[in-house]
C-alpha cells in the first residue's frame, strides 16, 4: 500500500525530444529563484550601479536599499570578482563606478565682461579641417545626424566620430552619465575645435548628485536649484572653451506637454545667459519657433521649405523626427560659416 | 517591463511559483494571470491598460454575439463590426498622423487644404500583436473554428504577459485550449526553457545591442561618411542585429511561457538559410506569416482566381504586411520588394516547361546567397529614415571602395558571425546540450544558469535599449 502510495507521488519520468528529461514545476520553481539570487550576488556592482542611476523617487530608494548590502555582502564573499575580471578583460572596469564629481572650471569672475575685438575668423581647409565634436543625451541623436549628413560633402569640417548622445543623462546626475569628467577627458584628448551640444532634457526634475558639500539644493526652479545649475552649465561652458574650442549649444524644443515646456524654459534661460556672458566663444542655437505651429504652440507637424506636411517631432512629444533635425543642422552649419571660413576644395571662393 | 531587466526577473520570480499553486483552481488562478499580465503592461503606461480591457471587452461581446447570431447576414454584419472596431483603434493610435499628413499633401498638389490636424498619438506598445490576436479569435469564432471562451480565459489569452508585446502571434486553437485545462506541474520542459531564455538573453543583450551600436546606428544615420566596407559590413549587421533581436525577445518570451507550463508556436527557424523568399517566409516571423495566410491572403482569394489574382493578392498581402510593421512608405516599400520576389519566384516556377531540378550543395548555396541579399536590400528600407536615407545607403555601397573602414572590427565582425551564422548550427548540437543540462543536479543547473547571467549582463553595455519589434 505504501508502496502504491509511493509510485503514486513520483512522477513518472519522461523525456522530450532528444532525450531532454522533463522536471517538476517545484524544479522549475527552485532553478529560477537559485539563479537569479546567486547571479544578483554575481552582478551586484552592476545592480548597484543601476539602481542608483535611476530617477529620484521611492522606486531608487529601494533599489539602492536592496543592491546597497547586495553589493557589500558580493565584496566579503569575492563574489563580485568575476565580474569585475570579465569588465577589466574587456577595458571597461569604470563600467560599475559611481562617478558623482563635479569637476568644473573656476568660475569667471562676475561683472561685465570684457568685450573683446571681433575674433577674427580662422580659416579651415581640407588639408587642415575643422574637427567638431557633437555630444548631449537623446535629443541630439536626431540632429547630430543631420549634421554628419550635412558636412559629408565639406572636406573643410570632419567630425570627430559618431554623435555622442548618451541617453538619459544631463548634468543633475553626474552619477548617471559624468559630463563634467567626459567633457574634461574629450577636451583634452581629441582636441575639437568646435562642440556641437545638446543637454538638458532629463534636467527638468531638481533632483541632483555631486552637490558641493554643505550645499542643500531645493526643487527644480528654486534659488538654490537654479545656482547651482547655472554653475554646471557654465562648468561645461568653461570646460570646452578654456580648450580654446568654439561651443554651439542647441536650446531645448517645445513640446507637447506644456509644463514641461515650461520647464525647458527654465533651463534654456539659463543656458541662454551663460552664453550671453561668454558671446564670442559660445553661441545658443534658440529651437523653440523652429518647431512652433502657426498659433505658436507645440506642433508635430510643420510646413517645410516646400509648403509639404513634415513630421518633425517623434510621437512621444518632445524627441525629434529627420526633418527637425535637417533643421537644426542647417543653423548649426549657418553659425558654423559665420564663425569660421571653412574652404573646401570645390569650392574655393567660399 | 523589459525582459532583460531586474524589474521583470522580480516579476518573475514572483508569477512563476503564484501561477503553479493556484493553477489547479482555474477561477483563481485567471483572474491572477491576468492581474500579473496588467501589471507587466502598466510597467509602460498604465493609461494602455484601459485600451488592452476595451479591446478583450469588445471583442469577448463581439465574438458571444456573433457566435449567437442566428442569420448569416447578421454574423457577417457583427464582424464588421468588431473588424472596423479593432482596425480603427490601430489606425487611429498608429497611422492617423501618417495618413493625414500623406493624404494632406497629396491634396496640397491639387490645391486644396485638407481641414484635418496632421498629429500621431502616443503609440501603446504591443497594440500590432494583441489587436492581430483579438482579429484572430472573432474571425475563428465566425468561421466556426472555435468556440467562444469565457472572459476570464479570453482575457488570459489576450494579455498572457509573454506574448503581449511582440508576439509570438499565437492563435486561438493554440492557447486557449491550454488556458482552459491546468498544467500538468509533473512535467515541464525546464531544459529548453532555460536554455531558450539564455540564448534570447545572450541574442539581445549582447549580440544586438552590440551591433547597433557598433556600426549600425552610425552607418545608417550617415552613410555618406563611410566607406562602402563599412556600409555593406552595416547591412549585414542589420541583418544580423534584426534576427538576434527579435529571435531574442521570442525565444525569451516562449522559454517564460514554458516554465509557466504553456506551450507556444515556433516563431523561426533559421531565416538565413532559406533557399527562397517563399522559404524565407516559412522561417522568418512564422506566427506573423500564417496569420497574414489565413486571415488576409487566402480571403483576398489566395492562389483560388489564376496567374494574376495570385500575384495580386501575393504583393497586397506583402504590401498591408509591410504597413503593419510601421507608418512609413519605406515599410511599404521592404514589403513591396518581398512582395515582388515572391511573384518573380512563383511565376519562374509556374513558367511552361520549368521543372524543378534535384537540389546540389552548390545550387542550395548559391539559392541561399542570392536570398539573403534580396533580404539585406530589403532590410536597407526596413531600417532607413527615410527613401532618401535608403538610396544613399545604395549608392554608398559602390562609390567608397578603398576609404578606411574603422568600424569593422573583429567584434563587429564577430558579432555577425554569431548571429547568422548560428542559423546554419546543426540541430543535433542545442538539442545534445539541452539533453545533457536537463540530467543535471537542480544546484548544477542554477548555478550554470547564473553564470550564465553573469557573463550576458557583464558583456552587455549599460542600459537596456528597447526591442526593435516594439515599435510595431
Amino acid at each position: 500500500m505504501a508502496e502504491a502510495r509511493g509510485r503514486r507521488r513520483r512522477p513518472r519520468r519522461r523525456e522530450a525530444e532528444g532525450g531532454r528529461r522533463l522536471h517538476s514545476a517545484g524544479s522549475a520553481v527552485v532553478v529560477s529563484a537559485l539563479a537569479l539570487s546567486f547571479s544578483l550576488l554575481l552582478n551586484a556592482p552592476g545592480l548597484h550601479k543601476s539602481a542608483s542611476s535611476q530617477p529620484s523617487g521611492w522606486k531608487r530608494e529601494l533599489a539602492l536599499g536592496v543592491t546597497g548590502p547586495l553589493e557589500e555582502l558580493s565584496s566579503t564573499l569575492l563574489l563580485d570578482r568575476p565580474r569585475r575580471a570579465l569588465k577589466a578583460a574587456l577595458g571597461r572596469s569604470q563600467d560599475d563606478v559611481i562617478d558623482t564629481r563635479v569637476v568644473v572650471p573656476e568660475r569667471e569672475r562676475e561683472g561685465p565682461q570684457a568685450t573683446p575685438a571681433r575674433p577674427r575668423r580662422p580659416l579651415f581647409t581640407s588639408a587642415r579641417p575643422l574637427r567638431i565634436w557633437i555630444a548631449g543625451d537623446s535629443l541630439v541623436v536626431v540632429p547630430g545626424e543631420s549634421i554628419l549628413r550635412a558636412i559629408a560633402g565639406r572636406p573643410s569640417v570632419v567630425a570627430l566620430g559618431a554623435v555622442d548622445g548618451r541617453l538619459a543623462t544631463g548634468l543633475e546626475r553626474p552619477d548617471v552619465f559624468n559630463w563634467f569628467t567626459h567633457v574634461r577627458d574629450v577636451m583634452r584628448s581629441r582636441r575639437p575645435n568646435a562642440v556641437v551640444l545638446m543637454v538638458g532634457a532629463n534636467d527638468d526634475h531638481g533632483f541632483m548628485t555631486g552637490v558641493p558639500e554643505g550645499v542643500a539644493v531645493g526643487p527644480f526652479g528654486s534659488g538654490s536649484w537654479e545656482r547651482e545649475y547655472r554653475r554646471r552649465v557654465a562648468g561645461i561652458m568653461d570646460a570646452i572653451t578654456g580648450s580654446g574650442a568654439y561651443l554651439l549649444w542647441i536650446g531645448l524644443p517645445i513640446t507637447r506637454d506644456p509644463e514641461q515646456t515650461r520647464r525647458y524654459d527654465t533651463i534654456n534661460a539659463i543656458v541662454q545667459s551663460e552664453a550671453a556672458r561668454r558671446r564670442d566663444r559660445v553661441a545658443y542655437i534658440d529651437t523653440y519657433l523652429f518647431f512652433a505651429g502657426p498659433d505658436g504652440r507645440y506642433a508635430q507637424y510643420v510646413a517645410d521649405g516646400s509648403g509639404r506636411l513634415v513630421k518633425v517631432r517623434a510621437d512621444d512629444g518632445v524627441h525629434f523626427e529627420r526633418a527637425a533635425g535637417d533643421r537644426i543642422a542647417a543653423e548649426v552649419l549657418r553659425r558654423l560659416e559665420a564663425r569660421f571660413r571653412l574652404r573646401d576644395a570645390r569650392s574655393p571662393t567660399h | 517591463m523589459l525582459f532583460p531587466t531586474a524589474t521583470f526577473a522580480l516579476f518573475f520570480v514572483l508569477v512563476l511559483p503564484l501561477s503553479w499553486l493556484l493553477m489547479p483552481h482555474g477561477a483563481v488562478w485567471r483572474p491572477f494571470i491576468v492581474a500579473a499580465s496588467f501589471v507587466f503592461y502598466a510597467g509602460w503606461d498604465w493609461r494602455f491598460c484601459f485600451l488592452l480591457a476595451f479591446s478583450i471587452l469588445w471583442n469577448q461581446a463581439l465574438a458571444v454575439t456573433i457566435h449567437r447570431a442566428r442569420s448569416p447576414r447578421a454574423r457577417t454584419q457583427l464582424l464588421i463590426v468588431a473588424l472596423a472596431g479593432n482596425l480603427g483603434l490601430l489606425g487611429y493610435f498608429k497611422y492617423y498622423g501618417f495618413f493625414v499628413a500623406s493624404a494632406s499633401n497629396a491634396f496640397a498638389q491639387l490645391g486644396l487644404d485638407l481641414p484635418l490636424e496632421a498629429r500621431s498619438v502616443v503609440l501603446p506598445v504591443g497594440i500590432s500583436f494583441f489587436t492581430f490576436m483579438a482579429i484572430s479569435y472573432v474571425v475563428d469564432v465566425y468561421r466556426g473554428d472555435v468556440e467562444p471562451t469565457g472572459l476570464g480565459t479570453f482575457a488570459a489569452y489576450l494579455s498572457f504577459f509573454p506574448h503581449l508585446v511582440a508576439g509570438p502571434i499565437v492563435r486561438p486553437g493554440e492557447l486557449i485550449p491550454q488556458l482552459e485545462t491546468p498544467r500538468d506541474p509533473r512535467y515541464v520542459d525546464t531544459a529548453r526553457a532555460f536554455s531558450l531564455i539564455g540564448t534570447g538573453l545572450f541574442m539581445k543583450v549582447v549580440i544586438a545591442n552590440h551591433l547597433g551600436a557598433g556600426i549600425v546606428d552610425e552607418v545608417f544615420g550617415a552613410p555618406r561618411l563611410h566607406s562602402s566596407a563599412e556600409v555593406l559590413v552595416a547591412v549585414y549587421a542589420y541583418a544580423a542585429q534584426i534576427y538576434a533581436d527579435f529571435f531574442g525577445y521570442t525565444s525569451i518570451a516562449i522559454g517564460v511561457a514554458l516554465l509557466l507550463g504553456f506551450t507556444f508556436p515556433q516563431n523561426f527557424d533559421a531565416p538565413y538559410t532559406a533557399t527562397s523568399i517563399t522559404d524565407f517566409w516559412r522561417r522568418w516571423h512564422m506566427t506573423l506569416s500564417r496569420w497574414l495566410r489565413d486571415y488576409l491572403y487566402i480571403p483576398l482569394g489566395g492562389n483560388r482566381g489564376g496567374r494574376l489574382l495570385t500575384y495580386r493578392n501575393l504583393m497586397l498581402t506583402m504590401l498591408l504586411g509591410g504597413l503593419w510593421h510601421g507608418a512609413g512608405w519605406t515599410f511599404v516599400a521592404w514589403g513591396g520588394i518581398h512582395g515582388a520576389a515572391l511573384v518573380l519566384e512563383r511565376w519562374w516556377r509556374g513558367r511552361p516547361g520549368h521543372v524543378e531540378r534535384p537540389p546540389t550543395a552548390w545550387r542550395r548555396t548559391w539559392q541561399r546567397l542570392a536570398t539573403f541579399h534580396v533580404v539585406c536590400l530589403a532590410w536597407i528600407f526596413f531600417r532607413a529614415d527615410s527613401f532618401s536615407d535608403a538610396w544613399a545607403v545604395i549608392a554608398q555601397l559602390v562609390s567608397a571602395w578603398g576609404e578606411p573602414s574603422p568600424l569593422v572590427t573583429s567584434g563587429v565582425l564577430a558579432a555577425i558571425g554569431v548571429g547568422i551564422g548560428s542559423q546554419y548550427l546543426p540541430r543535433r548540437i542545442p538539442l545534445w546540450l539541452m539533453a545533457r543540462f536537463s540530467r543535471l543536479p537542480v544546484p548544477a543547473q542554477a548555478a550554470l544558469c547564473s553564470v550564465a547571467l553573469l557573463v550576458i549582463h557583464a558583456l552587455g553595455p549599460e542600459g537596456v535599449a528597447p526591442f526593435i519589434y516594439f515599435q510595431f
